[in-house]
């Protein structure tokens, strides 16, 4: 299609189903999953225990469950139940797999930090994303069974996952950024246009996320809180 | 296409006779059609017959793998072929709702009852063939009844390869979409110029601007007119449906909003017929009542018109 194609379309248009139909999406993956999300669950909590341990080892242990975590939760909800009903949203489930190959590419060839970062606030933001945000769609799809783990669904992923940030050296940053910005801009779009208030809370973490781990990550001359 | 519906079978089915208690001018028949058949309108080019009320499957259809979903709207639709309708619309751009209409007609067995419409939406212009067969088996029917170039994407191949088509005997019919009022001079330009045998357009209480001049056009020109958006994506229920209607209604031939949305749009003489989309039985049934009874006259059109203005 031709640019000006492009422009006679509008937001509308790329959003081609309710917001009855994406909210099911959750309550679908979870229903078929069960009870596999249980171990969404543990990794859930075992990236923050290996998080307050200092070494170098647990560090690329809790990022090879973060790039594990963004490759499911892309190929899983995004490639395997958004796409067929949003071609978009199966191309960023491949992105989404493309950005987890590149957080295990950073564990396998020295991205991760090996200095001292301030992983007690980290710790407390990451158990404040993953238990936080998973409530979301439960509000409003107004069932239980919506719960939006991280591992399973995109935005938790994406908003909790960028706390990873924190743990990888400068060069890799910028890489490991361009795919969760992207996708939250496109699902801040989506949500407005289905009116589903409180999911804009997600692309909105997903930014705050960024900052904190820029905040928390070790920096030259500065001691770790 | 073959139509199977009787009066019998249509009060059973729909619940409608207990609306017509409660509206008393829903049966009243001062067209001159018998009231409970289905009101239809002459395809130009050829004479067939089509119900004025067909439906839209855009967002409502793409309901993609979830199995709950896909009974209720096989619901809808099976509500729609009871209440007479024939003519569904569809179109590679609406994800998976080819998928779903195709499951519904399998589980319905009504691939014999339906006009099947759907579009080309592809900037490749050598794609038409292709894309065409594609929706051909997502939907399992033998052959579309009308195919058309979705928002005027690649017209020009699309539009040779779609008369080659329909000189074969691969599709029945042809034509051009548009919508929201979007590139109405260029849309002129190829009615004036094209074989087609229908266009289809938006067209609501709210959005007159083709009253101008492109339904004029297609009177002249002999080109059916199918009606998009007639709801305006639902925005005329979400702004008027707290509002009475007005007390001149029933003369109208209108029970309600639905029907009163409706029969502007299919009352006016270049409308073939439009495809209101919804999630859900009740307003199927709504809207099917637009199918039956009277029509607003010019006068009345009027009236309607300047009501919702004055809302
Ligand atoms: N360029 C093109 O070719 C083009 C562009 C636009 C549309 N189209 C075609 O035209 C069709 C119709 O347009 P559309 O779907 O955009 O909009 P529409 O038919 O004007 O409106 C659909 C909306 O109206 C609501 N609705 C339907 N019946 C109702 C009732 N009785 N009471 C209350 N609400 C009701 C539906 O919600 P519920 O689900 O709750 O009923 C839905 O949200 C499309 O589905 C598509 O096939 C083609």
């Amino acid at each position: 299609m031709s640019g000006a194609d492009w422009l006679s379309y509008s937001l509308q248009d790329f959003v081609m189903f309710g917001p009855q139909v994406f909210l099911r999406l959750f309550v679908r993956i979870n229903q078929d999953i069960w009870p596999w999300q249980l171990l969404a669950v543990l990794v859930a909590i075992a990236v923050p225990a290996l998080l307050l341990k200092q070494d170098g080892r647990s560090r690329r242990m809790a990022l090879g469950l973060v790039s594990m975590a963004w490759i499911a939760s892309g190929y899983g909800f995004l490639v395997g139940y958004f796409g067929p009903i949003n071609w978009p949203a199966g191309w960023f489930g491949w992105a989404f797999v493309v950005q987890g190959g590149l957080l295990a590419a950073a564990v396998l060839f020295g991205g991760v930090h090996e200095r001292r970062l301030r992983n007690g606030p980290l710790v407390l933001c990451w158990l404040m994303a993953v238990c936080g945000l998973l409530w979301l769609p439960v509000v409003e799809a107004g069932s239980w069974q919506a719960i939006a783990l991280f591992g399973v669904a995109p935005g938790t992923t994406a908003a909790t996952g960028m706390l990873a940030l924190a743990l990888m050296t400068g060069s890799w940053r910028g890489l490991y950024l361009i795919v969760p910005l992207l996708w939250s801009l496109f699902s801040a779009a989506m949500f407005w246009v289905l009116k589903t208030w409180w999911l804009l809370l997600l692309p909105m973490a997903t930014l705050m996320g960024i900052g904190a781990a820029f905040w928390f990550s070790p920096r030259q001359g500065r001691s770790p809180g | 296409m073959e139509r199977r519906f009787n009066r019998r079978q249509f009060l059973i089915n729909t619940g409608l006779a207990g609306l017509a208690l409660k509206s008393q001018v829903l049966f009243a028949n001062t067209s001159g059609t018998p009231a409970s058949s289905p009101i239809t309108r002459r395809v130009p080019g050829t004479g067939e017959a089509i119900p004025v009320i067909g439906m839209g499957t855009w967002i409502t259809f793409n309901v993609g793998g979830d199995t709950k979903l896909v009974e209720q709207r096989t619901e809808v639709l099976r509500t729609f072929f009871d209440l007479g309708g024939t003519v569904v619309d569809g179109s590679p751009m609406y994800g998976s709702a080819s998928d779903v209409v195709g499951e519904a007609l399998e589980a319905l067995g009504a691939r014999d009852r339906i006009f099947a419409a759907t579009k080309i939406w592809t900037g490749d212009e050598s794609e038409t063939r292709e894309q065409a067969e594609q929706s051909r088996r997502r939907w399992g029917v033998d052959r579309f009844d009308l195919l058309q170039v979705h928002n005027l994407l690649g017209w020009q191949g699309h539009l040779e390869t779609l008369k080659a088509m329909k000189a074969d005997g691969e599709v029945r019919y042809i034509g051009i979409t548009t919508s929201h009022g979007r590139r109405h001079r260029e849309f002129e330009q190829i009615m004036k110029r094209e074989p087609l045998d229908f266009v289809q357009l938006t067209y609501n209480l709210l959005d007159r601007e083709v009253e101008d001049r492109l339904l004029p056009l297609a009177r002249e020109r002999g080109i059916a007119v199918i009606v998009n958006r007639p709801f305006q994506g639902g925005s005329l229920f979400r702004r008027f449906q707290s509002e009475p209607l007005p007390g001149w209604a029933g003369d109208a031939g209108v029970g309600n909003w639905a029907e009163f949305f409706l029969k502007y749009i299919i009352s006016h003489p270049a409308v073939t017929c439009a495809i209101p989309a919804t999630t859900r039985v009740e307003h199927m049934k709504e809207n099917m009542g637009a199918l039956y009874g009277a029509l607003p006259n010019a006068e009345q059109r009027q009236r309607m018109a300047d009501y919702v203005r004055s809302l």
